[in-house]
């Protein structure tokens, strides 16, 4: 998702402010007025349509679900349902798997994800403000030379970063992964942030400047606390990239660092087991359920969320 | 501007710019650098070499296979996922409470990051995974779909639209919320049938929400790694390898960093001509959209 | 681009990059080849090893803790792979600047042995098995436990009474005779995977035809008076007929190597290529029907038995950069020499040393007695010691067996093979 950031929009950072990509969606009305569905046939094709989507999205869920209370005999012998007892063995072996201890790999997790959110919004937004608050060349410039960075694949850059953090003496360090991590978020943020800064009148700021507000503190004080719903979006999208991210925990914090993420727990535990099923289901369901049950809890927010900070930029 | 209002300034520009030249920009010149050399990663004389990797890569097989899926998979992906996004997103995109249960199980997956939904549809597609399994227990032949190479392509490419397409419908929905009801309204008095209204209103409206999603799908499917790693592990007979799997490979197993360098530089290359060239092409639409 | 302005910031960022280029630059240049130090009595020693279905993470961690007891102070602190193996690991740690100071399971070769301690001047080396062979220019970086017999084909008794195949195959055709028949009544004749299996098993297969024509093959190779395609193709060919016959399941590649071992053993198919750790699951599994052995056999006209691939088993590497050299070293003079961990790691893996008594399983007993009774033994795969084929020829090696399966022709895959091997020479 860090790549949200388009050459579209690239192309219209010199007619600053950039045309709307997407608008904030009417709180109730439905704006696309389709007519309530028609003819009786569409109806059962419209539904005949979900069912069949539905099925096709939930079966691997479900299917987790169940065959983490099965042996491996039983998911074999009938995958789909029951053929013998259920048990919870195998999840509490999955939970006491010294390899990967859930609870450790979440915390950790869930640190990265604050500090990279926290320090990503710090860097990007005062950046973002002086971009769409000048109109000289080299901020345009500027601009540019942040976009460039969405289009380079960070799986193929984290080899070049290993000699680069290790030079710092950060390889295998929490700083050393939070700061890649979060320089990995930044051509995107500063693009949407300043997108978003644009459409805040400039009127504001000059009336800061004149009760002696200095520029940094316009930012924060003044500026900031308007671009919640961008914030927000970026935060979510950070949140999904930093989460999931794989091969630069994987890389960076290798194995002597004692550091694992949920995503790198995961391979450590299921990798070289992958043939037995009685690990594969029983740590999958673990280490996805409270995400899970988060994402669910959460939707509403995290998909209006989602889209709600673009609306602007 | 004041000397005080330029410091304040370059303290607010300097600590990103610092960062992000310090992380990405040496790297990439550093990745430059490592393909012009025969680096293994840590003896300490690498030997300079121009540019014979760059020889070596366009005439090995294997980055011609991994190059030909990759490729297979952004475009093919990238349709998919698009006409998948739009479609459910039409399909979805009226506020209702059936509505926005579809759109949560249409993004799920995305929340379980690619390496879950790896190992979770390898257990179900493998040769003794759960369909398999099911069909065997029926009698019926074993179906190929991570051992024969045709299958294991298709495969890997059902399982990204899988996992990825419900994040084209959220945008796609935004999107279409967005076209004015006075051009629906308009179009209808008119007597446009739905399909004239959608061809000629709605998607003209949305034309830069389609560019997002094109170049967002395109981006992400050039670099497909982890599921790779957990689904398929490249194989069978490494007809699989993506190439970003391709080049961790070269640098890592086989020690070959100059190697893969010379790929990483290929990829960011191919990359960011691919997401102009689509731009390009949709600048029209875009234009169109913006009048 | 309008006339530059004369505004100093202007160069700020294209001086700061290349400054910090040029840093970076050099750090890759200087070198890793750190020396650390010989250390202390105490510390933390860290030891890098593979985990496998029979090495899991438990054994280790077990198999030390008598060393950390009779060493107060000491710490053994064991690191699984966090890549796709200990190669891939060790390669990262070394690139991050943050190697480990034991390895177990690798072989020194050329690239590696400059970040190896040299262990020729101990003399408890000097007993350990295949040192010699897998001695670098007269040096030791390597020491092993056991060894672990290669060329085995485990076979299901049972198949092979109900098929009427009454004498074990000595050559390859006469395996592939008794192919037909274990087909004819119902078995899956040769037990194949995808995984590392599929190269593995042919390699493994062929090491005794493969050395009744070169003496040492690894050396022929690197020579230049044979190419591994060229010596190969036969076998290739034979393989890609086995396949044809439906000797071979032509959906194998979607097996992993447990799966493999699960098939066999629960009797669905008849022969098993796997080397001698497979009696450590053996002996585990519960199964209705014995497990027999033979050594793999030879080509028409050779000498049966062949020679038998051989490799070392557990193999240890004290790294340069270790802090903790005398300690590290301590450390793998335990695992190699005291009887009590040389046994508990020879039965975890099903591997063999000469002189040392465990209690043998019947199967164990078979392959102690084709290891003793064959006439020499061999390298395999990569190699050991100077005649080694380049690093992530087993892979690749693998890659291209695989494609027999997909339709590749034997030749193409033996060009293939070639033109890997010359590519990465």
């Amino acid at each position: 998702m860090r790549e949200l950031a388009t050459e579209s929009s690239v192309l219209t950072v010199d007619t600053a402010p950039p045309a709307p990509v997407l608008a904030p969606p009417p709180a109730d009305t439905p704006a696309t007025a389709r007519p309530r569905p028609g003819s009786p046939p569409r109806r059962v094709l419209r539904w005949a349509l979900i069912a069949v989507v539905a099925i096709v999205m939930l079966t691997p869920l479900y299917l987790l679900v169940l065959n983490a209370f099965k042996d491996q005999q039983d998911i074999l012998a009938s995958p789909f349902g029951f053929s013998g007892g259920l048990t919870v063995d195998h999840l509490v072996q999955a939970w006491s798997n010294p390899r990967f201890n859930i609870a450790k790999g979440y915390a950790i997790t869930i640190l990265f994800v604050v500090l990279v959110n926290v320090f990503s919004v710090f860097l990007a937004g005062p950046v973002a403000y002086v971009i769409a608050r000048s109109t000289r060349r080299r901020f345009r410039v500027l601009m540019l030379f942040f976009l460039a960075g969405t289009f380079i694949p960070s799986q193929v850059l984290v080899i070049p970063v290993v000699y680069v953090l290790k030079t710092l003496g950060l390889m295998g360090t929490i700083p050393g992964y939070v700061m890649f991590e979060t320089t990995l978020t930044l051509p995107f943020s500063i693009f949407l942030y300043a997108g978003y800064i644009r459409t805040v009148p400039t009127d504001i700021d000059q009336a800061a400047a004149i009760d002696g507000c200095g520029r940094y503190r316009t930012f924060w004080q003044i500026v900031f606390p308007l671009m919640r719903p961008v914030v927000a979006t970026m935060v979510i999208l950070n949140t999904f990239s930093v989460w999931n991210d794989f091969v630069n925990p994987q890389t960076i914090l290798g194995p002597s660092s004692g550091l694992y993420t949920v995503t790198t727990g995961i391979y450590a535990a299921v990798g070289q087991y992958q043939t037995d099923y009685t690990v594969v289901f029983p740590t999958l369901l673990l280490a996805i359920a409270p995400l899970l049950v988060f994402f669910v809890i959460m939707q509403r927010h995290i998909i209006s969320g989602l889209t709600a900070g673009s609306t602007k930029g | 501007m004041n000397r005080r209002g330029g410091l304040a300034t370059a303290a607010m520009v300097l600590p990103a710019t610092v960062l992000y030249t310090v992380m990405l920009i040496v790297p990439v010149g550093l990745a430059i650098y490592l393909s012009l050399t025969d680096w293994d990663g840590y003896s300490a004389d690498p030997a300079f070499v121009g540019g014979e990797n760059y020889g070596e890569v366009f005439a090995d097989p294997q980055f011609q296979q991994a190059a030909f899926v990759t490729l297979l998979a952004a475009l093919a992906g990238t349709v998919a996922m698009n006409l998948l996004g739009l479609g459910f997103a039409v399909l979805v995109s009226r506020t209702s409470r059936v509505n926005s249960a579809l759109r949560m199980v249409l993004f799920y997956p995305h929340v379980l990051s690619a390496l879950v939904v790896g190992f979770l549809w390898g257990a179900i597609l493998g040769t003794n995974g759960a369909i398999n399994s099911f069909l065997t227990s029926r009698g019926a032949e074993v179906l190929p779909f991570l051992s024969d190479p045709d299958w294991a392509t298709v495969t890997l490419i059902a399982v990204l639209v899988w996992a990825g397409f419900g994040v084209n419908t959220v945008l796609y929905v935004a999107g279409l919320q967005t076209v004015p009801q006075s051009l629906l309204e308009a179009a209808r008095i008119d007597g446009a049938s739905k399909w004239q209204t959608f061809r000629h209103v709605t998607l003209p409206a949305i034309a830069p929400v389609v560019t997002v999603n094109l170049v967002l799908s395109l981006i992400t499917l050039l670099k497909t790694y982890d599921l790779v790693v957990s689904l398929t592990a490249g194989g069978p007979a490494g007809q699989t390898q993506t190439l970003a799997y391709l080049i961790l490979w070269n640098s890592f197993h086989d020690g070959r960093l100059g190697f893969g360098s010379a790929q990483s530089v290929v990829l960011m290359v191919v990359t960011a001509a691919l997401a102009l060239i689509v731009t390009k092409l949709r600048r029209k639409a875009d234009q169109g959209a913006a009048a | 681009m309008r006339p530059a302005r004369t505004r100093g910031g202007r160069h700020v960022v294209p001086v700061v990059l290349g400054a910090l280029l040029s840093i970076s630059l050099t750090a890759c240049g200087g070198g890793f080849a750190d020396e650390g130090g010989e250390g202390g009595d105490t510390g933390s020693i860290r030891l890098l090893v593979n985990i496998t279905p029979n090495l899991t993470q438990d054994f280790w961690e077990d198999l030390v803790a008598p060393f950390e007891q009779a060493n107060p102070g000491v710490d053994v602190v064991i690191e699984a792979p966090s890549g796709k193996g200990v190669s891939d690991t060790l390669q990262q740690q070394l690139a991050a600047g943050d190697p480990p100071d034991v390895v177990e399971t690798l072989m020194a070769d050329p690239a590696l042995a400059p970040q190896l301690v040299d262990l020729s001047g101990e003399d408890w080396v000097k007993d350990t098995p295949l040192v010699e062979q897998a001695a670098l220019d007269g040096k030791v970086y390597t020491v092993g436990v056991g060894e672990q017999a290669q060329s085995l084909v485990f076979y299901n008794k049972d198949a092979f009474a109900e098929a009427g195949v009454t004498e074990l195959p000595s050559t390859l055709d006469g395996m592939t005779e008794a192919m037909g028949k274990l087909k004819a009544a119902g078995y899956l004749p040769l037990q194949t995977a995808g995984d590392f299996v599929t190269g593995l098993q042919l390699l493994q297969l062929t090491d005794p035809a493969l050395a009744a024509d070169h003496e040492n093959w690894h050396q022929d190779v690197r020579d230049g008076k044979t190419t591994v395609g060229e010596s190969m193709l036969p076998y290739l060919t034979l393989y890609r007929s086995w396949i044809d016959q439906g000797f071979i399941e032509k959906n194998a590649l979607g097996l992993k190597y447990p799966d493999a071992e699960t098939a066999f053993l629960t009797g669905k198919s008849a022969m098993f290529i796997m080397g001698s750790w497979f009696t450590a699951t053996e002996a585990k599994a519960d199964k209705d029907f014995e497990v027999g052995v033979f050594p793999a056999p030879v080509a028409a006209g050779q000498d049966s038995p062949g020679a038998q691939g051989a490799t070392m088993a557990a193999p240890y590497m004290v790294m340069k950069a270790t802090e903790h050299r005398n300690l590290a070293t301590r450390l793998v003079e335990w695992l190699v020499t005291d009887e009590k961990a040389v046994a508990a790691q020879l039965a975890q893996d099903g591997n063999f040393r000469t002189g040392v008594e465990r209690e043998f399983t019947p199967l164990e007993q078979d392959v102690q007695k084709i290891l003793d009774e064959a006439p020499g033994k061999v390298a395999q795969g990569e190699g050991y010691g100077d005649s080694t084929l380049p690093r992530g020829f087993g892979a690749a090696w693998n890659t291209e067996v695989q494609g027999l399966y997909i339709g590749h022709t034997p030749e193409a895959v033996a060009q293939a093979v070639d033109s890997w091997v010359s590519s990465h020479s």
